[in-house]
């Protein structure tokens, strides 16, 4: 053991002996370990820049619960009052159903008068004013073709230039005109009415499956559509008053040819007394 | 690889033979160490400065657009509530709806339905009732009370083929124009149904369903329109024919006429 311990003795004082003689090698290597020894890591529980980092990240915290979530809370305060406000007072879902129910039963209104147009209302008992009356109620504008055949069969042709004065023809010629015309529109409105009937029932239809936010789209549709009933009420109230107009100017050309032709006539006689 | 740089490092620092070496390997493991020896990390700034920047954004900026967003949701609320839905005006156009219905709803239709019926006559008297009744299942009726009151089309032997055929479709069409108004005075009544349930829902309406009334309404409309067409078109039937029998009688007239014309002329050659 005495033996061991001397021999370490002997290294220890061999190495020191090296080493001071090796003073630059040894501060060499001292200085390179020291170089690459690597730092020491701080704690997290004994190192005063911990403490204040959660001191600071407690801040953080609170700041966010107060103002964020504070914040954040009382949007979601004001969004869920302006949803049930308008849940319950804008949009109501009761209401919106019980307003396509009602187009549902006004749907059923406007079907039974529907069909009460439907209804033949035809009363001409002889053949010829069988067809002119078949014709002006087919509410069919294809058959406007036909009219004027139909028209000629019940109320005479113009007469010929032997049997009337030009003057009379052009008056007759232009009333069988303008109560054809009449005729004929008559037939268009019967149809355009028809067609509308069944646009505004399918515009309805539209209406039952529509949403809140669709439906002035529809409506939009549906003015547009009053617009042209409109426009076409006009042309028959138009149509209504070229034959009144008519009338009225066949009227005064009347009293103007029956004065001319009594003149006339008058003349001729005192010719003719004169001659004998 | 730094344990092991260090190891060869003074394995050769220990058996270097030479002072030159000793310097060139002190060179090489000085220029080795700082190259491979870990780097200390500096902060930007201070732990504290950099929670006290996160705290001013969160205490400045944020909180500056929550309160923003805040104010601008609670404007929209109350611009909803009390410009654009207020719950009071919507209440009282409602109870206006219902305040009108009350005062003239009954008022009007007593107007409306109050009779009118003038014959004094049995004959025209059936055919006035029957013309006003409102209904649309009785059009023979309609015909033979016409024919009562109007009389029946001439027989072949009592008129012209021409006077009969006008006078029937004179008739024909006078009848139809009856039956069509028949029809039409139903359609009236169900029309001012369509109208009643209308006003009863909107009466109770929210903003969000008065447009599918409105757009009920108009297309209400539209077929309100189209059946005044249809009786338009009864009336046209009817103005043309009357101005066409007009217009006949012109063209025999003006036939006659000449004819007559020439005979006096033909007589008075004669004597």
């Amino acid at each position: 053991m005495k033996e061991k311990y001397g021999k370490t003795m002997d290294g220890v004082k061999r190495g020191l002996r090296w080493a001071w003689s090796h003073k630059i090698r040894v501060g060499v290597l001292a200085l390179v370990l020291a170089l690459i020894t690597p730092r020491p890591v701080k704690t997290q529980f004994f190192d005063p820049c911990c403490a204040i980092m959660g001191a600071g990240l407690s801040s953080i915290s609170n700041a966010l619960n107060d103002v964020i979530g504070g914040g954040l809370g009382s949007i979601l305060s004001i969004e869920q009052e302006i949803f049930d406000f308008e849940r319950r007072i804008v949009w109501p879902e009761d209401l919106i159903d019980e307003a396509k129910g009602l187009v549902g039963s006004l749907r059923g209104i406007y079907s039974q008068i529907e069909s009460l147009t439907q209804i033949p209302v035809n009363s001409a008992t002889l053949a010829i004013t069988q067809q002119l009356e078949q014709n002006l109620l087919s509410r069919d504008s294809t058959q406007i073709g036909q009219t004027s055949s139909y028209y000629a069969a019940v109320y005479g042709p113009v007469p010929s230039p032997t049997a009337a004065p030009a003057q009379v023809r052009n008056v007759i010629d232009m009333t069988d005109a303008v109560a054809q015309a009449a005729m004929k529109r008559a037939i268009e409105i019967d149809h355009l009415a028809t067609l509308e009937l069944e646009a505004a029932d399918r515009i309805n239809r539209s209406i039952q499956t529509a949403a809140p936010g669709s439906a002035p789209i529809i409506e939009a549709q549906a003015a547009a559509w009053l617009i042209r009933a409109n426009a076409y009420t006009q042309a028959a109230t138009a149509d209504l008053m070229r034959v009144r107009a008519i009338d009225l100017a066949g009227a005064a050309a009347e009293v103007k040819s029956g004065a001319t032709y009594n003149s006339a006539l008058g003349q001729q006689l005192i010719d003719l007394l004169k001659r004998q | 690889m730094t344990i092991a740089f260090y190891l060869l490092f003074s394995w050769l620092m220990v058996t270097a033979k030479t002072r030159r070496h000793v310097v060139a390997l002190t060179l090489v493991g000085t220029v080795g160490a700082a190259l491979i020896a870990p780097r200390p990390v500096m902060a930007q700034l201070s732990l504290t400065t950099a929670i006290q920047s996160v705290l001013d954004i969160v205490n400045g900026a944020i909180q500056e657009a929550l309160d923003t967003i805040n104010a601008v949701r609670g404007a929209i609320r109350a611009f909803y509530q009390r410009l654009v839905w207020p719950v009071n005006l919507i209440n009282q156009a409602r109870a206006q709806v219902t305040e009108m219905i009350g005062q003239y709803r009954q008022r009007m239709r007593d107007i409306f339905e109050s009779d009118v019926g003038s014959a004094t006559l049995a004959a025209t008297g059936q055919l006035e009732a029957v013309l006003r009744n409102r209904q649309t299942s009785d059009f023979n009726a309609v015909t033979a009370h016409f024919r009562n009151a109007f009389g029946l089309i001439p027989t072949e032997t009592a008129a012209s083929p021409e006077d009969r055929a006008m006078t029937d479709m004179d008739d024909a069409l006078a009848m139809g124009s009856l039956k069509t108004l028949k029809a039409s005075d139903v359609a009236v009544d169900l029309t001012l149904d369509a109208a009643d349930e209308l006003e009863d829902v909107a009466s109770e309406a929210a903003p969000g369903s008065a447009p599918f009334l409105t757009a009920a309404a108009v297309v209400a409309s539209i077929q309100s329109q189209a059946l005044t067409q249809k009786m338009l078109a009864a009336e046209l039937r009817q103005e043309a024919a009357r101005v066409a029998h007009e217009n006949a009688e012109r063209k025999r007239l003006a036939t006659n006429t000449g004819r007559l014309g020439d005979q006096i002329l033909k007589l008075l050659k004669r004597d």
